[in-house]
């Protein structure tokens, strides 16, 4: 166990440090295959994990093991530490799984870039860090990978560094996480002040109940959540990600980073129980990012962008689940999300990498015509996120309104909030569907498109997708709440729900949600297919994002700017410069002054002599 | 012990070390300026010697010694240096020779 443990966390590791070492001695495409082993030998230790603790009884499935003691200050003693639970086990399979397809298909799509070798090193270094985030022992260790994969994150996403926008996306997505990371470690403080350890079980054992220490060490840890799954107020980073190559945004801005945050949350429950105001905080956070990127997500003409924001959506969705109570159902929709949104991805992956680069959905218009499979599995992404039974985004999203219902007004609210988003959810994303892949191609898609071999991408590319297409179609079948639920039973040790929505809730959400999935995918066909209705005109908040960037911009970057002006001028030009000319200065002027002295007259010399003597003999005289 | 008391020496010596001083203030001629720096240290000589004489011991004599040789090996150099500025046809005044000031 602790063996199959330690090889998925150490293969990715070992892969980046390959590549890195072997530079140029190796060609391109063996480091693409290189990763892509790492990948897939850490997702084969972690079906091995899985299958070992299938054999095991539910209440000894948990298992830690330490190699070293890390850091050691006085009392404090903390080991690098992993921990194989029912929870870490499924994420290292959705990270190392996903991950491995993803790399996968970067072989295909980074072919013939300059510097492939950098990117699977990244890579490779990416699925380590999150690895290493999701298997941590303790919390120290967990934020240890939580900021390692902020800077995997940040070199993917400037991956092409000569582009300014790349650099500059790059920095935003740094600086917000950084602002979490910060956040999550004030939290560790309190935690090590109040309990004095970080290994999860002491922690949850000894941490205060209820008043403001509970609260602030929950909001902490929330607001390390909101920055690294892009939630309001801390989510503007994500969309300008899409600068990174298009697998990156599938593997790190869609399938697995992001929604570390809704584990982070799941795997610390017990801290957010304690401080229940929190908790619904981070429901209604993740209510109000879902509305937000739905409505905006309407206007997007960027692909990428448009899936981006469907990516805060749906991950407002988890934190609904998460901050409701309903932890496995959040767990669940993460597993699924990673699914049919790295589908997605990679799809737009595949007509972009087609279109020579191109992500403007009107220049892509019609596309499907010359590209059938990208088109048959766009749909199935697209079903499966609108959760359209039996696809698997309607087993996991309405299992996560149901139980919005068993939560009181609180939870009405949501529910509401939760139904108009799949909704716009519905809109937005048949909206991309029928304009990218119906009709007739555009004139631009014509000429441009660039068929591999007759197919429409390398083979290396499509076997990914295809993976993934069935995945996303049927992985929701693994749990249908009213009936079966495997899901919810595997994880009850670790992160038990404490929200049980009833059947005939469950039976409720579903009908709505899917009611209100097609009717948004109805919207959507008369008037992008049928053109029955004019679209409307564009709202102008939506397209400026709700004008966040605007207001940082107001709150953040121009104060700060007004006050370094205002220090230069006021304070370091009069004070620093002018202290240093005035010194420069009066040195100068000093040297001439005393240089004035020596005239060369010998009688000069002389009567100073004289009168120095004088001075002496009457200071001694008078000092006796 | 023979002789006037010791203000009579201090006070002579505090004149001769005076007129040394002003003489080498005062005057402009190299050659003068050097006999008044012997005059100097000939009253320093005087004061040791007194001294000497009313302690009943040999230092002062010989440190007066020692500024003698001291005295002459500067007056050698010093008039060697006036002679050949001399020899030269440069016009012996201090506040002339001022091309070493620096």
């Amino acid at each position: 166990m602790n063996a199959a443990a330690w090889t998925c966390l150490v293969l990715p590791l070992a892969s980046a440090v390959a590549i890195t070492l072997c530079g140029t001695r190796i060609s391109r495409r063996l480091a693409g295959y290189v990763a892509t082993t790492a990948a897939l030998g850490a997702f084969a230790a972690a079906v091995t994990a899985f299958v070992i603790m299938l054999g095991e009884s539910p209440d000894e499935r948990a298992h830690t093991t330490t190699s070293w003691t890390w850091l050691s200050a006085g009392q404090y003693r903390f080991g690098f530490t992993l921990l194989t639970d029912q929870l870490s086990v499924m994420m290292m399979l959705v990270v190392a799984g996903v991950g491995s397809l993803i790399v996968a298909y970067s072989v295909g799509y980074m072919d013939g870039d300059d510097e492939e070798r950098r990117y699977f090193a990244y890579i490779s270094l990416f699925v380590f860090s999150m690895l290493l985030l999701v298997q941590s022992g303790n919390l120290l260790l967990l934020l240890a990978g939580w900021g390692m994969v902020g800077l995997s994150s940040y070199l993917l996403i400037g991956y092409n560094q000569e582009r300014p926008s790349a650099i500059a996306a790059a920095k935003k997505a740094f600086v917000m996480n950084a602002f979490g990371d910060a956040t999550m470690a004030l939290s560790l403080f309190l935690l090590v002040q109040h309990t004095g350890r970080l290994d999860y079980a002491g922690v949850f054992a000894a941490s205060p109940h209820g008043g403001a220490i509970a609260n602030l060490i929950a909001l902490g840890l929330l607001g390390g959540a909101l920055a690294k799954s892009a939630q309001i107020p801390l989510h503007t980073w994500l969309p300008d990600a899409m600068e990174g190559p298009t697998p990156v945004s599938a593997l790190i801005h869609a399938a697995t980073m992001v929604t570390a945050g809704v584990y982070l949350i799941v795997r610390c429950h017990p801290l957010f129980e304690n401080a229940y105001v929190i908790e619904d905080l981070a429901a209604g956070l993740g209510a109000a990012t879902l509305l937000m990127a739905g409505l905006i997500a309407l206007v997007q003409v960027d692909i990428k962008r448009v899936i981006a924001y469907s990516t805060m959506s749906q991950i407002g969705f988890m934190f609904v689940g998460a901050g409701l109570g309903a932890y496995p159902n959040a767990m669940f929709h993460l597993m699924t999300h990673a699914f049919f949104k790295a589908l997605l991805f990679m799809t737009a992956g595949l007509a972009i990498h087609a279109i020579v680069g191109e992500q403007d959905i009107r220049k892509l218009a019609g596309i499907g015509k010359l590209m059938p499979f990208t088109k048959i599995v766009f749909l199935v992404g697209s079903l499966a996120l609108v959760g359209i039974p039996p696809f698997s985004g309607f087993f996991s999203k309405d299992s996560i309104l149901a139980s919005a219902l068993d939560h009181g007004w609180y939870g009405i609210v949501i529910f509401v909030a939760g139904l108009i988003g799949t909704f716009l959810t519905g809109i937005y994303a048949f909206r991309l569907y029928f304009i990218v892949f119906t009709g007739e191609p555009t004139a631009f898609a014509r000429e441009h498109i660039h068929l591999h071999q007759g197919k429409e991408a390398p083979f290396s590319m499509r076997w990914p997708v295809a993976v993934l297409a069935l995945l996303a179609g049927i992985g929701g079948l693994l749990q249908f709440a009213p009936l079966w639920h495997p899901l919810t039973t595997w994880l009850d040790p670790v992160a038990a729900p404490i929200v049980e929505p009833t059947t005939t809730q469950e039976w409720i959400a579903s009908t709505l949600a899917v009611v209100a999935g097609v009717a948004g995918m109805a919207v959507s066909w008369a008037i992008y297919s049928a053109h029955r209705v004019r679209a409307p005109k564009p709202v102008r908040l939506f397209e400026k994002k709700f004008y966040w960037d605007e207001l940082y911009d107001l709150i953040w970057y121009r104060p700060a700017d007004a006050i370094a002006r205002g220090l230069y001028t006021f304070f370091e030009k009069p004070l620093i410069v002018g202290s240093l000319a005035a010194v420069t200065g009066g040195a100068g002027l000093g040297s001439r002054e005393l240089g004035r002295a020596q005239n060369g007259l010998v009688r000069s010399y002389a009567l100073a002599l004289a009168s120095g003597l004088a001075i002496l003999t009457v200071v001694f005289v008078a000092v006796r | 012990m023979r002789g006037p008391d010791i203000q009579w020496y201090v006070v002579l010596s505090a004149i001769l070390f005076a007129t040394g001083a002003l003489g080498v203030m005062l005057r402009r001629s190299p050659l003068i300026i050097l006999l008044s720096v012997e005059i100097m240290l000939n009253a320093a000589n005087l004061l040791l010697i007194a001294f000497s004489r009313l302690h009943g011991r040999e230092d002062g004599q010989v440190f007066a010694i020692s500024v003698m040789a001291v005295a002459a090996s500067e007056v050698v150099v010093g008039l060697g240096l006036i002679v050949a500025l001399g020899r030269r046809n440069v016009e012996l005044d201090v506040d002339k020779l001022r091309t070493l000031r620096g």
